[in-house]
């Protein structure tokens, strides 16, 4: 149980701060999810962050009932990501503090931001470095949702 | 990669450019005072800033907070409000003479917007092309597609329905005279039309338009028969 604790992602955050996740706690979470997921990495410094915010929001309330959407923070601090969280809209997301950017490494994505398109279970199916449009976004979800 | 939406806009300015070129050495732009290409260009930048600044302020972002955001246009641009915007615009620019500016442009027009259209083979390795699945022999696979599904490439479509509209107006300029405004409004028309046409096909993010675009599509035709009714010579 204790090993089990451990591995729950955030375990130990303060109040009103994200929960800290590593690479292996990120792929737990994947492996459990029986929703397929889209892990978007942002960062409150990133200007194309903000830019695909409202878009990645609005994807989350189109698919809220379908879809997990997860976001990580790299390379940031706790009180400009929450900043960042409210100002977009975004709590609506689970999101997770990874401040070494270890999580994107590990998933095999490159810069900030990045979108990795999940099935249930764990399979990454599509990964898109740098900032998403509307029709690529709508796209990976669309292949998520299918069969 | 960062920089495919920069290479579709240098499409667009290019085709532009090379419609006006060449029917200007045909004469056929030689009635408008104003340079054609300024003013399309101009009306194309300004639309896009509208556009840019209605996407950022619907989605809650303050442009004057946030100045450098207007700049990540990737972001998203609101369609609607750039039509307006570059509509506007041309109309200011061309308000002495606007049905000759607008007959001008048209061909001009349609085949930038075709451009921008097919810019998609360069964005998202050319998955930004796709829409809706499809079991038509010409359907494209995304990369990396776990379902296999094939789908409409449906900015291609749009492109090839504007590509068909510029040359006709473009054919019509040259053989026939034509009432004044007429080849401009049948550029608005078939715009908004062609995006009417394939917005059943697209996958989008949030509330389709398809309403404005039949405005647009209306608005085109009212003006193509008030132009035909009101037939002055644009030559």
């Amino acid at each position: 149980m204790l090993l089990a604790a451990c591995a729950q992602p955030g375990s130990g955050a303060a109040p009103g701060e994200l929960p800290a996740i590593d690479p292996a706690a990120m792929r737990g979470l994947l492996a459990a999810s029986d929703r397929p997921v889209v892990v978007n990495v942002w960062g409150s410094w990133c200007v194309p962050c903000r830019s695909e915010a409202p878009l990645l929001r609005a994807a989350h309330r189109q698919h809220e009932d379908d879809v997990r959407f997860v976001g990580v923070a790299v390379r940031d601090a706790q009180g400009p990501a929450q900043e960042f969280i409210d100002e977009f809209g975004l709590g609506g997301f689970e999101h997770y503090f990874d401040r070494a950017a270890r999580v994107p490494a590990d998933l095999g994505g490159r810069g900030v931001p990045i979108t990795f398109f999940v099935r249930a279970g764990g399979d990454e199916i599509r990964v898109h470095n740098g900032i998403i449009d509307e029709q690529t976004l709508a796209l990976g979800i669309d292949e998520l949702l299918r069969p | 990669m960062e920089f495919s939406l920069l290479a579709a806009a240098l499409g667009v300015a290019l085709a532009v450019y090379v419609v006006l070129y060449v029917e200007g050495r045909r004469g056929n732009a030689a009635n408008c005072t104003r340079d054609v290409w300024d003013a399309t260009l101009t009306a194309a930048l300004g639309g896009l800033l509208v556009g840019r600044l209605a996407a950022m302020v619907l989605a809650g972002t303050n442009p004057l907070t946030h100045p450098a955001d207007i700049l990540a246009v990737r972001g998203g641009v609101d369609t609607v409000w750039a039509s307006a915007g570059a509509l506007g615009a041309f109309t200011w620019l061309g308000r002495r003479e606007l049905a000759a500016l607008a007959d001008a442009a048209a061909g001009a027009a349609l085949a930038g917007l075709a451009a921008w259209h097919a810019g998609c083979l360069v964005r998202a390795g050319g998955d930004a092309c796709l829409g809706t699945p499809s079991g038509l022999p010409w359907a494209l696979r995304p990369d990396d597609a776990p379902t296999g599904l094939a789908r409409h490439p449906v900015e291609l479509y749009a492109a090839l329905l504007l590509i068909v509209a510029a040359a006709a107006v473009i054919a019509w300029r040259r053989r026939r005279r034509s009432p004044a405004g007429l080849l401009g409004a049948a550029a608005l028309a078939s715009a908004a039309g062609a995006r009417l046409a394939t917005e059943p096909l697209r996958l989008t993010i949030g509330a389709s338009q398809p309403g404005w675009y039949a405005v647009g599509t209306v608005a085109g035709i009212a003006a193509m028969a008030w132009a035909w009714r009101h037939a002055r010579c644009s030559r």
